[in-house]
């Protein structure tokens, strides 16, 4: 009989940190949705309180990427060995791990990466959260906070485009994490059970496949 | 002999006519003004800008109409000449004054000089607020509405205080000319005034500037070439919402405590809009716009944007598409996952 082996994959701060996000990103599609289309989105009591509720949550998501940015790059100064994809990463580990979520996954092939402590994220993942986190995310926080100010920083809103192009970027980019978030969620349920990963990110631990079987990680 | 009632007339009226006194007969508004358009002979107090005053429908009814007691001798008389009660022409609008909460708070002439009011589309929305701000201090007020309204400081700056406080109708967007400050970090932005703009336009008319064509509208293609113009770059257009019909019945309306009285009009709405320019007499032009001028994605103008009310249509298909694009890994992945999972149990077995 094979047993099987626990990872602590997950410590309890980035736990607390992807929880908080998750609670924060869903309020803020929510709010946003009801912002944008209030003729036909009404899940908040008032206008008013889905605005609040979109600016306090936009506050949190901000205050925590900061906390993110300042952990992974101040304190334990790996920010770039996790999530900026190494030259192997872009010649070989893309194409593979393309190759397996297109292709050999439905063969019932083993997922080529092994997610360690050490080294998280699979090629695709460190290329989609960068994306996320350096691009997106730093964008959407700071149209965001020009949007709730703009007498105070109306001059700034100006020099970078207009009120108009500000929002069109914010909406845009809300759109594209809101797309990024259904292929999350869905990628995290790729494991061998549907809760295999998603667990983890409750527990901390991950029952590793038995050797041979590679642990995949969501994207 | 009889003499037909018809032939007493006219010696009538000469007689009424020369028993009135003869410096009201002689007077018209030049006269009244060759003393009250100079400041070191009437002072500060009865001086009257000429220029200003001649656009108001007061000038046209003449200085008699309202100081109807005004005699040739004046001011040798030591009268103090009548003034009228604006009731009295005005009777629907002080009816309605009188009903409302600020009645016995301000008098007509507290917001209204006579000598310089003017309809509500030619003034700015910038000078309707003034008349509040005499009394209801700018950041006392933004104080206080910041208890409840977010961004008050923006919504007070960018809407006439009548446009909720009153029941004004027809709210359209009207937008103006403002003269950027010279750093980001100095100072707010201003109404250009007509000196600067005639300033900007070189020899031809400030209308010309928006208007290129002055055929007194402005397509989105001007529209488009003002907002990209490099050499109108210290100019922005800034949206205000102005009503087109005003009402004085001040008090605080229920409705407008609901953000989506403004903020749920959806796209459709909010598509008249106007340039409204400041002239040399100090009133303001309006010049209609063409339907989009805020909306339109590309050529509406960069700076007007109200969060519920004006999206752009395309954008909102635009961010459809890339939603649908996020939904084609969990559909498109999961019906193959779904067909081949014997493939997984299978290799599991082995």
């Amino acid at each position: 009989m094979e047993t099987t082996h626990k990872v602590y994959l997950q410590p309890t701060p980035v736990r607390i940190w992807h929880w908080l996000n998750a609670f924060g990103i869903i309020t803020l599609i929510a709010t946003g949705a009801q912002i944008r289309f209030p003729e036909y989105v009404s899940l908040f009591a008032s206008y008013k309180s889905a605005i609040l509720l979109h600016n306090t949550a936009g506050l949190m998501v901000a205050v925590s990427f900061s906390l993110w940015f300042f952990y992974y790059g101040v304190v334990a100064r790996n920010l770039g060995k996790i999530y900026v994809p190494t030259k192997d990463d872009l010649q070989v580990g893309l194409l593979r791990q393309a190759k397996f979520y297109l292709l050999t996954y439905f063969l019932g092939w083993p997922n080529p990466h092994h997610a360690t402590p050490q080294d998280k994220f699979n090629p695709m993942q460190k290329s989609a959260y960068m994306a996320i986190m350096f691009v997106l995310m730093p964008l959407v926080a700071l149209t965001g906070i020009l949007l709730t100010n703009v007498s105070p920083l109306r001059e700034m809103v100006i020099l970078l485009g207009g009120l108009k192009l500000l929002m069109s970027v914010h909406f845009l980019l809300a759109c594209s994490l809101c797309a990024f978030l259904f292929t999350h969620v869905y990628l995290a349920t790729l494991g061998k059970t549907p809760m295999a990963y998603i667990k983890p990110m409750w527990t901390g631990w991950e029952e590793e496949e038995p050797a041979g079987k590679h642990s995949h990680h969501t994207v | 002999m009889k003499i037909h009632p018809t032939k007493l007339i006219w010696p009538i009226v000469l007689l009424a006519v020369l028993s009135l006194p003869t410096g009201i007969l002689a007077a018209d508004n030049g006269d009244c003004l060759g003393c009250h358009a100079d400041v070191e002979t009437v002072g500060n107090q009865f001086r009257i800008n000429p220029v200003t005053f001649d656009t108001t429908a007061h000038a046209e009814i003449g200085c008699q109409e309202c100081h109807a007691s005004v005699t040739a001798n004046h001011p040798d008389d030591g009268k103090a000449p009548s003034k009228a009660g604006c009731q009295e022409c005005h009777e629907a609008v002080s009816a309605e004054y009188a009903n409302s909460n600020h009645h016995g708070s301000a008098a007509c002439n507290d917001c209204h000089n006579p000598h310089v009011a003017r309809g509500a589309t030619a003034v700015s929305g910038v000078d309707m607020n003034r008349q509040c701000e005499g009394c209801h201090g700018s950041l006392e007020t933004v104080l206080k509405h910041a208890e409840w309204l977010p961004q008050a400081d923006l919504h007070i700056a960018m809407l006439p205080c009548i446009s909720c406080h009153t029941a004004s109708q027809d709210n359209v967007i009207t937008m103006y000319i403002i003269k950027r400050p010279a750093s980001v970090l100095s100072g707010d932005s201003q109404l250009a005034t007509y000196a600067e703009l005639k300033q900007q336009a070189g020899g031809k008319s400030i209308e010309s500037l928006i208007d290129r064509n002055e055929d007194n509208y402005i397509s989105l293609a001007e529209l488009r070439l003002f907002n990209l113009d490099s050499e109108n770059k210290t100019l922005r257009l800034q949206g205000m919402i102005t009503p087109e019909k005003v009402t004085h019945d001040f008090k605080i309306l229920d409705n407008r405590w609901d953000c989506t009285f403004c903020h749920a009009s959806g796209p459709d709405a909010r598509q008249t809009s106007f340039v409204s320019l400041a002239q040399e007499d100090g009133s303001f032009r309006r010049i209609a716009a063409e339907k989009g001028a805020v909306l339109d994605a590309l050529y509406g103008t960069p700076d007007f944007y109200m969060v519920g009310a004006t999206r752009s249509k395309i954008l909102d298909y635009i961010g459809l598409v890339i939603i649908a694009g996020g939904m084609v890994m969990p559909v498109g992945h999961g019906t193959l996952r779904f067909l081949t999972r014997k493939n997984r149990q299978n290799k599991e077995e082995e």
